[in-house]
């Protein structure tokens, strides 16, 4: 669904990505995991079109999307679902819905989505005609993934759907994730929450420097060595060095 | 000594009551004060508010979508007013007009030149967006960064502006002379025709741009526009095109005050800059970037002007904006509505 072919791309004149190689495929829910400043967010927005492309190439469904204006790539089926704070705070929930649903032609299609993204979030159903600033943190991430989801996309890409919140919201969101694959779409899910993301991945990527620095299955990345010294807390790690 | 010393809102608020019942103690003892007077300077006072109010409303819109103030935004007020008087004009001087409404040529003239005036400015500034101030903000990633270099450029603009209108219509003043019809009155006021058109037209635009606000779906991404740029590209925005119907809207609000403003006084090319000054000075009370701020900014600085220059001194007119703006930044430094909506967690 979603191949990324050494991707090279950075802000301004510095280069964060140094040629990453990755490949989601269709139905299937990837990790991409890394710690802070190692290119994870970077690689999102190169996909979704916010920050341009300098080499190498990305392939959604077949087609080349790279450098592509950002609404072209959402009406293509590549959403990108942001933190939770990225909501427009001065909106009503259903506002923010409807921004996510801007692509729409028709207004039918529209409310059908709503219905949807209520039938996943009931919170936000309740909470429909409330500003989005005094939703709470777990309702804030709900809504930027409904928000995401309204627009009838192909795949979705979480920018850390578990920052900061409360360990039992985690696991209701992420439950909601997998739901939402088994339904039909791709998801491809960055996190710095790496043993959560890899119970609910298929497949993982671990970035590291601006390039893909092992691959695997989520059950064998788990267990792999490099992955948890590196993000599982190796505990003895910093003591060897 | 006033280290650490923060106004709260509550004493901010009751700060600007005391301003506000100091003000009205002083005007009340002035010696031109009777309810006739008072009836006056209130309708006045509106009907140039909502003026500055679609001026400021321009230059908040402005400031919301492209982070920057438009500084040659009093130009297309300025030109504005000449579309609308030549359109007039060039009407009033066929025979066609005569022929189709012999009774009310004046007032469908003077609407076909606020239309124009409206569509022309409008489009004139979607033009200079795209042609001038585009360029600019691409190096930045297309409107993340603007910076100094858009502020200067709306300094440029006005100065080239100013001497374009210069040129074609040279700098003698223009009188316009609406065929409207005799002055009414109003609640034992008498008011010109085109004071009343003022605040018609005014206030149905300001409704009219609520509605297209807050119950478009193009008014919905331009609100998403002008409260994040990288969100609305996100949920699928064309964010270039909508910060190009921002500039044209503000725009075109602009030139149509122009042509409102045109027949109580006369056209001059430099009617723009001083209109700008008050605009800004609305915006500033209203609250800065507030839309609703921006039109009741207008009616306070609008009233607090009309008021002072009635019953204070006539001769200082231009300054009570800015002396208003000054205190209103001293008592309460956001303006009315100028608190955003700050996040929970």
């Amino acid at each position: 669904m979603l191949k990324i072919k050494n991707l090279v791309s950075g802000y301004g004149s510095v280069q964060i990505l140094n040629g990453a190689n990755m490949k989601v495929d269709n139905q299937s829910i990837v990790a991409l995991l890394g710690g802070n400043g190692t290119g994870k967010s970077t690689i999102l927005k190169a996909c979704s079109g916010i920050i341009r492309t300098w080499k190498g190439s990305i392939n959604f469904n077949g087609e080349d999307i790279q450098n592509l204006p950002p609404h072209n790539i959402v009406e293509k089926g590549l959403v990108q679902v942001t933190q939770g704070k990225d909501v427009f705070p001065a909106m009503t929930v259903l506002e923010n819905l409807r921004l996510g649903g801007f692509t729409l032609k028709s207004k039918q299609t529209l409310n059908d989505n709503i219905e949807k993204v209520f039938n996943y979030f009931p919170r936000l159903n309740e909470r429909k005609s409330q500003l989005a600033a005094t939703l709470s943190g777990g309702e804030l991430q709900m809504l930027c993934i409904g928000r995401g989801l309204m627009s009838n996309p192909k795949m979705i890409m979480l920018d850390e759907p578990s920052a900061a919140l409360a360990p039992q919201i985690v696991l209701d969101i992420f439950k909601n994730i997998n739901k939402i694959r088994k339904d039909g779409l791709t998801v491809l899910v960055v996190e710095q929450n790496v043993r959560m993301a890899l119970l609910l991945a298929d497949y993982g990527y671990v970035i590291k420097d601006g390039v893909i620095n092992v691959e695997g299955e989520s059950k064998k990345l788990m267990y792999d060595e490099s992955v948890k010294d590196s993000y599982l807390g190796g505990g003895g790690t910093t003591a060897n060095v | 000594m006033f280290k650490g010393f923060k106004l709260t809102r509550k004493l901010e608020n009751t700060l600007m009551l005391v301003f506000t019942l100091i003000f009205l103690g002083y005007i009340s003892m002035s010696p031109d004060m009777n309810l006739e007077s008072l009836k006056g300077v209130l309708i006045i006072g509106i009907t140039v508010g909502i003026i500055y109010g679609l001026v400021a409303v321009g230059i908040s819109l402005i400031y919301t979508g492209l982070d920057v103030v438009n500084f040659s935004h009093g130009e297309f007020f300025m030109l504005g007013a000449f579309t609308g008087l030549t359109v007039y004009n060039f009407l009033i001087d066929g025979e066609l007009i005569y022929a189709i409404f012999p009774d009310a040529y004046g007032w469908v003239g003077y609407v076909i030149g606020l239309f124009f005036a409206f569509v022309i400015m409008g489009l004139f500034g979607v033009l200079i967006e795209r042609v001038f101030l585009r360029p600019l903000t691409k190096k930045g990633g297309g409107y993340t960064v603007a910076g100094m270099g858009i502020i200067i450029c709306g300094f440029g603009l006005s100065v080239v502006l100013l001497n374009l209108a210069y040129i074609i219509w040279n700098p003698t003043a223009h009188p316009f002379h609406a065929d409207l019809g005799l002055p009414i009155n109003i609640g034992g006021v008498t008011l010109p025709m085109t004071y009343l058109w003022m605040l018609v037209t005014g206030f149905t635009v300001a409704g009219a741009l609520y509605f297209f606000l807050n119950k478009t779906k193009m008014g919905l991404g331009v609100r998403a526009v002008a409260h994040s740029k990288v969100i609305s590209n996100l949920v699928g925005i064309n964010v270039p095109l909508y910060i190009s119907i921002i500039f044209g809207i503000a725009c075109a609000l602009a030139g149509l005050a122009g042509t409102l403003v045109g027949p109580t006084y006369q056209v001059v090319v430099y009617m723009g800059y001083i209109i700008l000054l008050k605009a800004f000075a609305s915006a500033v009370v209203g609250g800065f970037g507030s839309l609703p701020g921006a039109i009741v900014g207008g009616f306070t600085v609008g009233l607090f002007e009309t008021s002072c220059a009635f019953f204070i001194s006539g001769s200082h007119k231009d300054a009570y904006a800015f002396l208003l703006m000054i205190v209103v930044l001293l008592i309460k430094p956001t303006g009315f509505f100028g608190v955003q909506v700050k996040m929970k967690a």
